[in-house]
C-alpha cells in the first residue's frame, strides 16, 4: 500500500534521512521506533509531502507521492495526527473534528464518524463547544486523533499519539488505534513508548541517525536485544 | 570582530561623501542629510518592531512630538523664551527626546496589555491623533461659563505650522548657508545613536526586548518583567525619533503637520520591513536604499522619461510624474520582499546551521549522562544558603481555581518539603498545569494560600515570583526559539543582573564584569545539561531532547530554589528519560533543590519522587509514598488503569 524506498531528506544541510525503505501492507499496523532525532518524524512528514526528498521514491498504491502536494496526497486517504497536537485553538471541538472531513465528498456518513469520534473519545464529547485551546494538553492529544479519524483515511499517520496522556489513557489510546485498525484503517504509528506500539503493531521498524536498522515482526523486536536495550529501557 | 571593517568602510565613505559631492558638483548633501534623518527614524522604531516585537504603526507620531519639542521651545512664532539664545539648540535636543520618551511611555502604557494585531491598531489611531490634534491646538479657548482662563492660545501654530525654528549655534560654523555643517551633525547623532543601539542589543535589557518578542509569557515566566520591558522600548525608540524631529525642524527651520501623516509612518516601517527587522545592519541598508529610490531615483528616472516623452511625442510620458507613484513603488517592493525575502535584505536567516559529521554518526542517538562533577560551582555556592531549615519550600492550602462553571483547582493543598521532589500525577485535564500556572502567577486563584520560603505568592507577577526562587519549565516546550542556545541561558540570568539603560550603553567596568560572568555561567550550565559547544546554535535547530534540556538550562539560569517541571519527560524514549531522572535526582542531591513534577511516565515519578500528590477534575484525591499512591485503589481507577497493573509485573517478571 505504502511504499518507500531509498528516501534521502535533507534539512538545508543536515542529512535526516539517509536511505529509508520501508513498506506497510493493506490492514497493517507498522510501527517506527527510535530516539529523538533519528528521523521518524520526518519520514511521516516526507510521506505527507510537507518535506520533500531528495532522493528515492514514496509510492502509495502504486503511485508517486513525492511530486504531489500535501493536500492532494490527504485526497488520496492519508491522514495525519501530527506530533505536538497542532489543533485550531480558537475553533470548537466540533469544528476542529468538522475540519477533519473537509476532503470529504462523502457528506451524509460524516455524522456517524462523529459520532464514533465521540464514542472513541468520550471526553470530547463533554466539551464539543470548548475552543480547542483550553483543552488540556492530553484531551488536545485526542482531538488530533480524532480528526485524522474524520478524514476516513485508508492509511493514517500517527506521529506519539500516547504523548502526555495519563497511563490509564496511554492503555486507552492503544485499544483505540487496534480498533481503528480492525475496522480497515491501515497505520503507521511512530511512538516513543516502544513496548506498547510493539504490542499492538504486526511488524516493525527500528530508525537510528535517519537508517532503518531493523526490521521484523513486531513480536520478534520485542525479544531482540537492541530494542529491550535502548527502547525498552530493560538492563 | 568580522564585522568591524564593513562599518569603519561605511564611516570613512559617509565622512568623504560631502568633499566629492562638492568636487562633483552634485548637490546633493541636503537631499543625503534628510535621508539619513529618516534612517535614525527607521533604527528608533526598529528598536520597538524589530527587538521587541511591537508592531508600531504610528511611529512618526513621536518623530512629530520632537519636532513640535523643538518647534515650541525654540521658535518665536510661539514666543518660547529659549528663542534667540545662542546654546538653546543643543538645550532643546535633549529636551525634545526627553519629551518623546515621556509621551513613549504615557502612549505605550495603554497598549502594554495588547499584543499583535490589537497593538497596531492602537498605535495607528494614536499615530492619526497627534497630527489632527496638532492642527487643532492653534487656537485653544478654554471657557468655563462666562470665565475663560485660556483664550486664542497658540499651541502649535495650527495648520501654518511653525516658523522659523532657530537653529543651532557653534562658533564660526555656518549653519545658516552650508549644508555640510548640517550633514556632519546629523551623521554624529546617527553613529552615537548607532552605537548606543549596538550596545543595547547585546546587553541585558536587549536581550529581554527578544525574549519579549519570541514568547513573552516564557519570557515573564523567566524573570524578565514584560511591562517595564516593553515601556522601555517605546520610551527609547521614541527619544531616538525625539532627535531625529528636533534636528529635522531646525535643518527645515519650519515644520507643519503634513510632514507627519499615516505615510510617514508606514514610509519608516518599509525601511524596517525591507531591510530586516531586528537588524541595524539591515534597517540602515533598507533606509538608505527607500530614501534613494523616493529622493534620486524617482527624479531622475522622471526626467528621463519626460525626455523620451518628448523625442518620440507621447504627451502622457512628456507630462509624466513618477513622484507621485511612490507609495505604489514602496508597496510595490514590500509584497515583493515579502514573498521572496520575509526576513528582510539583511535579516537573520530562519535555517538550520550545518552540522558536522561527527553530530550526525553517533550524536543524536543517546544523551551524555550528567556528571557530578559538571555541576557549576557557582549554582552549588548558592545551594548552601537555603538548606536544613525545617519549614517546608512551599505550602499551598485550599487553593480553587474557578474558569468560568469549570472548577479547575478545588481547594487543593499541596506541601513541598526543603530539598524533596514531590510527584504531581492526575488524569489529563485534572488541573495539574492549573495548579503550575497558579503557583508561578500566570493565572491568579480564586482563593487559598500560597507561602514559599515564608512569604505569600498570591497576586504576585509571573517574574517576581522568579526573582523569589521559583522556576519552571513548560509541558510544550516554550524556548526563545530565534535566539541562540546562548542567549536563551542569559535571559534566565536576566533577574539576576543589575544592568540599567546607561550602563548597558555605557559599560562601566561593573557592567563588563557582570557580563563576562553571565557568560561564563550560561556556558558551565548548557555543559553540564550536555548542550556544550552548541552555544551559538539558535534554539528552533535544536533536536527535541536537546530542547527539553535547554528549557531546564535556562529554569536552572534564574537560580531557584524550587523547580516546576511539566512532564519533562515526554517525548522521550524509556533510556532517555533514565537519563534525565539522574538530571533530576542530581539537582537535589548536590543543589538541595526542591522539585515539582508532573510526568506521565511512571518509572521516571515513582522511582524519583519522596511523595506524589494525585489531581482528578481539580480536586486532590490522594497523597503518599509512591508504594502507596501506586497500590490506591482510587488512583488505579482515575488514572494508572489496570493495564498499569500488568505492565509493571510484566516488567518486573523480566528482570
Amino acid at each position: 500500500m505504502l511504499e518507500l524506498a531509498d528516501v534521502h531528506t535533507y534539512y538545508g544541510n543536515i542529512r535526516a534521512l539517509r536511505g529509508i525503505s520501508l513498506s506497510v501492507a493493506p490492514g497493517e499496523i507498522v510501527t517506527l521506533i527510535g530516539a529523538n532525532g533519528a528521523g521518524k518524524t520526518t519520514t511521516l512528514r516526507t510521506i505527507l509531502g510537507t518535506v520533500r526528498p531528495r532522493r528515492g521514491t514514496v509510492r502509495f498504491n502504486g503511485q508517486r507521492l513525492d511530486t504531489l502536494t500535501t493536500d492532494r496526497i490527504v485526497r488520496l486517504g492519508i491522514a495525519q495526527s501530527p506530533e505536538g497536537r497542532r489543533i485550531f485553538p480558537r475553533m470548537t471541538v466540533l469544528e476542529n473534528l468538522e475540519l477533519g472531513a473537509f476532503a470529504r465528498r462523502d457528506r451524509e456518513a460524516i455524522a456517524p464518524d462523529l459520532e464514533r469520534a465521540f464514542t472513541l473519545f468520550p471526553r470530547l464529547r463533554e466539551r464539543s463547544a470548548q475552543k480547542g485551546g483550553t483543552l488540556s494538553g492530553g484531551e488536545q492529544q485526542m482531538l488530533a486523533i480524532g480528526r485524522a479519524l474524520m478524514a476516513r483515511p485508508a492509511l493514517l499517520l500517527l506521529d506519539e499519539p500516547s504523548m502526555g496522556l495519563s497511563p490509564i489513557l496511554v492503555d486507552a489510546i492503544f485499544r483505540i488505534v487496534q480498533d481503528i485498525n480492525r475496522q480497515g484503517t491501515t497505520i503507521l504509528l511512530v511512538e516513543q513508548n516502544a513496548r506498547m506500539a510493539l504490542r499492538v503493531a504486526h511488524r516493525g521498524y527500528v530508525i537510528q541517525t535517519g537508517r532503518i536498522v531493523l526490521h521484523d515482526a513486531a513480536a520478534a523486536l520485542l525479544r531482540s536485544d537492541l530494542v529491550r536495550k535502548t527502547y525498552l529501557g530493560e538492563k | 570582530m568580522r564585522r568591524g571593517l564593513p562599518w569603519t568602510a561605511l564611516l570613512v565613505a559617509l565622512i568623504l561623501y560631502p568633499f566629492v559631492d562638492r568636487a562633483l558638483g552634485f548637490q546633493t548633501v541636503h537631499a543625503v542629510s534628510d535621508g539619513m534623518i529618516y534612517v535614525l527614524l527607521a533604527l528608533g522604531l526598529n528598536i520597538v518592531v524589530g527587538y521587541a516585537g511591537l508592531l508600531d504603526l504610528g511611529y512618526a507620531a513621536f518623530f512629530a512630538i520632537g519636532a513640535y519639542s523643538m518647534g515650541l521651545l525654540n521658535s518665536p512664532v510661539l514666543g518660547s523664551p529659549l528663542y534667540g539664545h545662542p546654546w538653546s539648540f543643543w538645550l532643546c535636543i535633549w529636551l525634545a527626546a526627553a519629551v518623546s520618551a515621556l509621551l513613549g511611555v504615557v502612549i505605550g502604557a495603554p497598549t502594554l496589555r495588547v499584543r499583535g494585531d490589537y497593538l497596531a491598531i492602537i498605535t495607528l489611531g494614536f499615530g492619526e491623533i497627534i497630527p489632527v490634534a496638532i492642527r487643532n491646538l492653534g487656537d485653544v479657548t478654554v471657557e468655563i461659563g462666562s470665565w475663560r482662563p485660556i483664550e486664542r492660545l497658540n499651541l502649535t501654530g495650527g495648520e501654518n505650522g511653525v516658523n522659523p525654528v532657530g537653529r543651532p549655534y557653534l562658533p564660526s560654523v555656518p549653519f545658516e548657508t552650508d549644508p555640510v555643517p548640517w550633514y556632519f551633525l546629523i551623521l554624529i547623532i546617527g553613529a552615537a545613536s548607532l552605537w548606543a543601539m549596538n550596545r543595547l542589543r547585546d546587553s541585558r535589557l536587549g536581550r529581554a526586548w527578544m525574549a519579549i518578542r519570541e514568547d513573552e509569557t516564557a519570557a515573564d515566566c523567566t524573570g524578565v518583567n514584560p511591562i517595564s520591558t516593553k515601556l522601555l522600548a517605546f520610551a527609547l525608540g521614541a527619544s531616538f525619533s525625539g532627535f531625529a524631529g528636533s534636528v529635522y525642524a531646525a535643518k527645515l527651520q519650519a515644520i507643519t503637520p503634513g510632514a507627519f501623516e499615516f505615510q510617514v509612518s508606514i514610509m519608516l516601517l518599509c525601511m524596517v520591513v525591507l531591510g530586516g527587522a531586528g537588524s541595524l545592519k539591515g534597517v540602515i541598508l533598507g533606509g538608505m536604499l527607500i530614501t534613494l529610490f523616493d529622493r534620486v531615483v524617482l527624479t531622475q528616472t522622471t526626467f528621463m522619461v519626460r525626455a523620451f516623452g518628448r523625442t518620440t511625442g507621447v504627451t502622457a510620458l512628456a507630462t509624466a510624474d513618477l513622484t507621485l507613484w511612490r507609495w505604489f513603488f514602496f508597496g510595490l517592493g514590500l509584497v515583493l520582499v515579502m514573498l521572496l525575502r520575509p526576513e528582510g535584505l539583511v535579516g537573520r536567516r530562519v535555517r538550520p546551521a550545518p552540522i558536522t559529521a561527527a553530530d550526525l554518526e553517533d550524536g543524536l542517538e543517546v544523551a551524555p549522562a550528567p556528571r557530578v562533577d559538571a555541576i557549576p560551582a557557582w549554582l552549588r555556592e548558592r545551594a548552601q544558603g537555603g538548606v536544613a531549615a525545617a519549614t517546608p519550600i512551599l505550602d499551598v492550602r485550599g487553593v480553587t481555581k474557578r474558569f468560568g462553571g469549570v472548577i479547575a483547582l478545588n481547594e487543593v493543598d499541596l506541601l513541598v518539603p526543603r530539598g524533596a521532589i514531590i510527584g504531581l500525577i492526575g488524569p489529563n485535564g485534572a488541573g495539574k498545569t492549573t495548579l503550575f500556572n497558579v503557583v508561578t502567577g500566570l493565572v491568579r486563584p480564586d482563593g487559598g494560600r500560597m507561602i514559599f520560603d515564608g512569604g505569600s505568592l498570591v497576586g504576585l507577577r509571573p517574574n517576581a515570583i522568579v526573582a523569589r526562587g521559583i522556576a519552571r519549565t513548560f509541558q510544550s516546550i516554550r524556548l526563545f526559539q530565534n535566539m541562540t542556545v546562548l542567549e536563551n541561558v542569559l535571559v534566565g540570568e536576566h533577574c539576576r543582573l543589575a544592568a540599567s539603560v546607561p550602563g548597558a550603553v555605557l559599560r562601566p567596568p561593573s557592567v563588563i564584569a557582570e557580563e563576562g560572568r553571565a557568560r561564563v555561567r550560561a556556558r558551565e550550565l548548557l555543559a553540564f545539561v550536555g548542550l556544550g559547544g552548541q552555544e551559538d546554535e539558535l534554539a528552533r535547530n535544536l533536536p527535541y531532547g536537546d530542547q527539553r534540556r535547554l528549557e531546564i538550562a535556562r529554569a536552572l539560569a534564574t537560580e531557584p530554589r524550587l523547580l516546576l517541571l511539566d512532564e519533562p519527560s515526554a517525548g522521550m524514549n524509556p533510556r532517555e528519560a533514565e537519563t534525565l531522572t539522574e538530571l533530576i535526582g542530581l539537582l537535589r542531591r548536590e543543589l538541595a533543590l526542591s522539585v515539582l513534577l508532573i510526568e506521565h511516565h511512571m518509572e521516571v515519578v515513582m522511582g524519583i519522587s519522596d511523595r506524589i500528590t494525585v489531581l482528578d477534575y481539580g480536586t486532590r484525591i490522594a497523597e503518599g509514598t509512591p508504594a502507596a499512591i501506586q497500590r490506591d485503589p482510587r488512583v488505579i481507577e482515575a488514572y494508572l488503569g489496570t493495564g498499569y497493573e500488568q505492565d509493571l509485573a510484566g516488567r518486573e517478571s523480566a528482570r
